[in-house]
């Protein structure tokens, strides 16, 4: 119990002097937005050029779900990992020791990974909802329905990440919704007039 | 050997962990019965902190432990106090 308290507390710590969630939750939102749209890509390509074998909108979906986590993943990982270094040294040549064995240098670290973990999982995990329909075809009486339920969830999806952003500003909750809304409304409208 | 019963340090650290989690862990020491922490000069990434520590045995090895595992420097002791009880500086004629 009392190991379980000290590691809250040392999280707590880490999150103090790295502001790790006030980072992760501005990833979050930003990629989970990312990962939406795009997969608003991968469904309006497939459904504009008359693909009809579920088999093949899940493959190119989840292909895109993984290449999008695995982007996110390393490319926050190098990223956050250079930026992090980058000010553990300027730290260090402040107070003229080396910082990266102290609780600063572990905490860079743990954010590090943390941050990577939050900018890789949050794009696949909501490009992956969006998909969930295609893999409950059986319910559907005809394709196009399960094409517009997954658009459907898309902007559901972009709602919450709306509401999600109005609750963090304390602000309008409908409004931020249905700017979130709007983008995807947005992605769909386009791809439906090139796609003819 | 003697116990310490108060120590005053000249620290430089940087502002986060903050004095306030400094003093709080430095007090949770063995030993030690009260910290005090104060700012004398503040820099763009770090601050200058002299840190006065009193209680009935404090152990400076493990003071220096808190004090650089949260990123801080000890630049100079500048009081120490031990044996049975604390005593100030004596005044003398040149004071």
């Amino acid at each position: 119990m009392s190991s379980f308290r000290d590691m809250l507390r040392a999280i707590r710590d880490y999150d103090n002097l790295t502001k790790t969630s006030e980072i992760a939750r501005r990833y979050f939102v930003m990629n989970a937005f990312d990962g939406v749209l795009t997969i608003i890509g991968v469904l309006m390509g497939n459904l504009v050029a008359g693909v009809d074998d579920p088999q093949i909108v899940i493959s190119t979906g989840m292909a895109t779900c993984i290449a999008m986590g695995i982007s996110g993943l390393w490319g926050a990982y190098l990223t956050e990992a250079a930026e992090r270094k980058r000010d553990l040294d300027q730290l260090s040549r402040h107070t003229l020791t080396d910082l990266h064995d102290t609780r600063i240098g572990r905490a860079a670290r743990v954010a590090t990974v943390i941050v990577a973990l939050v900018d890789g999982l949050s794009p696949f995990l909501a490009a992956s909802v969006v998909l969930l329909p295609f893999f409950a075809l059986g319910s559907f009486p005809a394709i196009t329905w399960v094409y517009y339920t997954s658009l459907g969830m898309a902007l559901l999806t972009l709602f919450g990440l709306g509401l999600f952003l109005g609750y963090i500003s304390r602000g309008n909750l409908i409004l931020y919704g249905v700017k979130t809304v709007v983008a995807g409304a947005i992605a769909i409208a386009i791809s439906f007039l090139l796609g003819g | 050997m003697g116990k310490l019963r108060r120590v005053v340090l000249d620290t430089l650290k940087p502002h986060e962990p903050s004095i306030i989690e400094m003093a709080s862990e430095l007090s949770e020491l063995e030993g030690i019965t009260a910290v005090n922490i104060s700012i004398y000069e503040i820099d763009r990434k770090v601050e200058n902190a002299k840190i006065t520590i009193e209680g009935e045995d404090i152990s400076y090895h493990h003071v220096m432990e808190v004090i650089e595992e949260m990123g801080g420097v000890i630049h100079s002791v500048d009081e120490v106090v031990a044996g049975k009880k604390i005593i100030d500086d004596a005044d003398t004629l040149q004071d």
